[in-house]
């Protein structure tokens, strides 16, 4: 299990370093925020792309992080940046995903194109992965959130309640019921293309 | 047919978030359930494809493409780091001092006190009876029954305060007088106006005002005679 402080070592964010960059991006040094970008765009675009589904929301949600990085680099605590991104990482994709909603109706359960044809062929490696990426979209919000954060960022249960600003015991729930909605999910589909 | 109640938790130890305590409880309903076991190895292969899928890293050029992005978006304002943060800072002090100063001005707390009237008097104001006139030839036998009416009048005097107010403040001995109203420390406010006393005769009637100063201790009787004249 990865927790935030080492998520945040793996980006390259050791603490001198890291607060060397931060006050020098506070001051106003452009290149220091780039490095700053640098150390965070893996955890910022890759947190963006599982929560929004595809790569141009995700870039869209990390341009609009990275902006409120820089607007609130006076009032950041050094140690809680990781978090601090996940936070709002996550709030910005819920914001964009509200919007799309708004105005462009979408299936909570989109329907998989099945060209017939046959199964063994249709069964490939990329099919998989784009059935898993589509049975993330079946999730709500919250359940999306707590998923992607514990099963793919791996951070554990209580990392996820402080950057949800839940309790553990709803992110528990939140995440067994987001597998538990997968699986399903999965095995429609396979029982439909039988 | 999976059991029901037992698929949150065999969700939960398909990732690993059940305590041993808990997860063995769970295993040994898996050992015995084919249905909620099965449920355990879907969940277990969905989460593992899952992580392969997203194991594999992007591109660096998505991530360049952000960073430019991020870039330009700063250009378009040069400078406006350096100002914004504190421009807004000091616009909420600003603000937040411009209502104080205004709450200070409304506040009824803060306006200037009322002038409370120095001495406020019901009862009506009235010349002491002129008993001796300047120049005026008097015999001492006339001034002597003055002077013991005058006695006998302040005698009953007292002893209707007390007896009305179940005070003693008037000092026995000493003569009774209007009271000096003019005094500074003397805000205060007229309690009480006393009818003509029932004892009083008809051509001479009493007047008492109380007046409470700032110390409760220091209660001013202004007692006079209202014999009638100069009404």
């Amino acid at each position: 299990m990865k927790t935030l402080t080492l998520a945040a070592v793996e980006a390259g964010d050791e603490p001198e370093g890291h607060d060397t960059a931060l006050e020098a991006a506070r001051a106003g040094d452009r290149a220091a925020f780039d490095l700053l970008m640098r150390r965070h765009e893996r955890l910022v675009l890759g947190t963006a792309y599982r929560l929004a589904g595809n790569l141009e929301d995700a870039q869209d949600a990390s341009q609009e992080v990275f902006l409120r990085l820089y607007r609130n680099l006076g009032k950041l605590e050094t140690g809680n940046l990781a978090a601090w991104l996940y936070r709002v990482t996550v709030n910005v994709c819920h914001d964009a995903r509200r919007r799309r909603l708004s105005t462009v109706p979408v299936d909570d359960e989109p329907e998989l194109a099945s060209s017939g044809g046959d199964p063994q062929q249709r069964a490939g490696e990329a099919e998989r992965r784009a059935l898993l990426l589509r049975s993330l979209r079946t999730l709500s919000e919250k359940e999306r959130a707590a998923l992607v954060l514990r099963d793919l960022e791996g951070l554990s249960t209580a990392e996820v309640a402080g950057v949800l600003g839940s309790s553990v015991v709803t992110v528990r729930s939140q995440i067994s019921k987001a597998r538990l909605k997968m699986r399903d999910f999965v095995e429609r589909y396979s029982r439909r293309r039988l | 047919m999976r059991c029901a109640n037992w698929e949150e938790q065999v969700a939960l130890l398909a990732g690993g978030d059940l305590e041993t305590s808990e997860a063995a409880t769970v295993e040994r309903h898996l050992s015995e359930c084919a249905a909620c076991s099965a449920l355990a190895a879907d969940l277990r292969a969905g989460l593992d494809g899952l992580r392969d899928v997203h194991t594999e890293p992007l591109a660096e050029a998505h991530y360049a493409a952000v960073r430019a992005r991020v870039l330009a978006e700063l250009a378009k304002a040069p400078g406006r780091r350096a100002v914004w943060p504190w421009a807004w800072a000091a616009a909420l002090a600003a603000a937040a001092a411009g209502a104080w100063v205004v709450s200070l001005v409304l506040s009824p707390s803060t306006l200037p006190a009322p002038q409370l009237p120095r001495v406020v008097a019901t009862a009506p104001m009235v010349e002491r009876p002129v008993l001796r006139q300047p120049g005026s030839k008097r015999s001492a036998e006339n001034q002597a029954a003055e002077a013991g009416k005058k006695s006998r009048d302040d005698s009953r005097l007292r002893r209707l305060v007390s007896r009305r107010h179940g005070v003693g403040v008037i000092p026995s001995g000493g003569p009774v007088e209007e009271a000096v109203l003019s005094g500074a420390d003397v805000q205060a406010v007229a309690q009480a106006s006393l009818p003509a006393p029932p004892a009083a005769t008809n051509d001479s009637q009493v007047r008492m005002v109380q007046l409470v100063t700032d110390d409760p201790n220091v209660v001013i009787y202004w007692l006079f005679e209202n014999t009638g004249e100069g009404r």
